[in-house]
């Protein structure tokens, strides 16, 4: 007798810890899906509002625009391209430190008119933003360098007119003087004394990091060069061209539509010609020979009686 | 008999208990489908305000991206001047701008001089109509700013720059 009684006691209880440990399990399951979730949900919306928060970077009369922003915990910034379709897309992804633990998200935010160029990620919880515009000939866009405050830049034998720049923006990350050891150094020389992670050489048009060579023209893509990995750097470079194709459309059509008015221009053909040439661009390397006909488009445009831009 | 008895009230112990855990996890499932449902509406909010934001900060700026500005074609480089000769040509090509500025509609009003009715600008009546709407849906929510709308235009032969004002809407989508 004694012993059914405790066959029965332990059966309601075998019973109770079955379930009870199913429920407690399914609480944990749904608990810990929804932690990601709302993890998943702050990458996303941070993603979007980095991208949001470029959009008063675009320029004016300015030359150079630079601001930041500081993230609630330490954030990584994943920085993705896209060159096909019409003007690829920049890609932005957030990834925050919770627990010591960075969440992972696979939620991508888009933006078909945002050019950031950066290393593959930025990390750290201060981050810098500095624009300025790419004209090829005329204004394509504004371009950002996205910077985290833990990377230091110092710019050695920099040209004056770099120099007054850097002073100019004002950002506390990067300078041309007074340069310490942990700096990333970014030489405009090679008779350079300091050890040198970035050589930049000004007047070959080409900037040298971690081995490969990219190429640039202006200074707009001088600095995208410098802050910004080589893949990031190529595949940007081909989105802005893509702008470029469709921006010499618009000219052309402008070309043709005020000729009615009697406002004639030579440039319809030319801008043509320029659409083919970077919609072909394959590497920076072939940059240069854009930049023939891009400087011809805009000595004719600088004299013509009016100005399509 | 009294073995019975025992077992008849286990019986009804454990479906008790049963009756009692299924009620706390459909409870539960309840609560949860309440968080869920707030969740939701809270995001598609913040997804709402996302959008709005963006249009508040692009329309203070989106005259000066390319696809809109003057630059230099109507002497010095100037600030919120639309160029209205190319936004027009823009309108041409817009398909390709699917999504480009994330927005549903932009819209460019001739404020002054008043006209006396609303007028859709097409490549057919341009520059006789006040509006220049990209996209044809209509605008419902949308932020605005104050612009210059400048173009060429030719008198016996002359061609000169006319300038009006205006506004740039920026319609953005509240679903």
């Amino acid at each position: 007798m004694k012993k059914r009684g405790f066959l029965q006691v332990s059966f309601a209880w075998l019973f109770a810890i079955i379930v009870g440990a199913f429920i407690l399990f399914l609480t944990v399951f749904i608990a810990s899906k929804f932690i990601k979730t709302q993890q998943t949900e702050i990458s996303a919306k941070g993603a979007k509002e980095i991208g949001i928060l470029t959009n008063p970077l675009e320029t004016g009369f300015e030359t150079a625009k630079s601001t930041y922003f500081v993230m609630p915990v330490e954030s990584r910034i994943y920085n993705g391209c896209e060159s096909y379709g019409v003007f690829g897309k920049q890609i932005i992804k957030l990834s925050q430190k919770n627990f010591d633990k960075w969440s992972d998200t696979e939620i991508d935010v888009s933006f078909q008119n945002k050019y950031i160029f950066s290393d593959k990620y930025v990390f750290g919880k201060k981050f810098y933003l500095f624009s300025k515009p790419f004209e090829f000939p005329f204004k394509v866009a504004d371009l950002i360098y996205l910077t985290s405050s833990d990377k230091k830049y110092c710019f050695l034998d920099a040209p004056e007119e770099i120099e007054d720049e850097i002073s100019s923006i004002n950002q506390e990350n990067i300078r041309y003087e007074n340069c310490t050891e942990t700096d990333i150094k970014v030489c405009f020389s090679l008779t350079s004394a300091a050890r040198c992670d970035i050589e930049v050489n000004y007047n070959a048009k080409y900037v040298k990091k971690r081995g490969k060579t990219v190429y640039f023209e202006g200074d707009s893509l001088m600095y995208a060069a410098i802050f910004s990995d080589n893949d990031v750097y190529e595949c940007q470079l081909k989105r802005l061209m893509k702008r470029v194709a469709e921006l010499s459309v618009i000219y052309a059509d402008k070309a043709d539509f005020i000729s009615g008015k009697g406002c004639h221009s030579a440039l319809k053909d030319e801008l043509l010609s320029l659409r083919e040439m970077a919609l072909n661009l394959d590497s920076s390397g072939n940059l240069a020979s854009l930049r023939n006909i891009a400087d011809e488009i805009k000595s004719k445009n600088d004299v013509a009686s009016c100005k399509l831009w | 008999m009294a073995l019975s008895k025992r077992l008849k009230k286990a019986q009804l112990k454990i479906q008790q208990m049963a009756f009692m855990l299924m009620a706390l996890t459909i409870f539960f499932a309840l609560v949860g489908m309440f968080i869920i449902a707030i969740k939701l509406s809270g995001l598609k909010e913040s997804a709402a305000e996302v959008a709005e934001e963006n249009a508040l900060l692009l329309v203070t700026r989106i005259a000066n991206s390319p696809e809109f500005s003057c630059g230099e074609s109507f002497g010095t480089r100037k600030l919120n001047c639309i160029d209205t000769d190319k936004v027009m040509m823009l309108k041409k090509n817009i398909v390709k701008y699917n999504g480009f500025w994330k927005v549903s509609n932009i819209e460019i009003r001739k404020i002054f001089p008043v006209s006396s009715r609303d007028k859709l600008c097409t490549l057919g009546n341009y520059p006789d109509c006040n509006i220049i709407r990209l996209r044809p849906q209509n605008i419902t929510s949308e932020y605005s700013n104050f612009v210059a709308l400048c173009r060429k235009e030719s008198f016996e032969g002359r061609v000169y720059d006319k300038c009006e004002i205006g506004k740039i809407m920026v319609a953005y989508s509240e679903k």
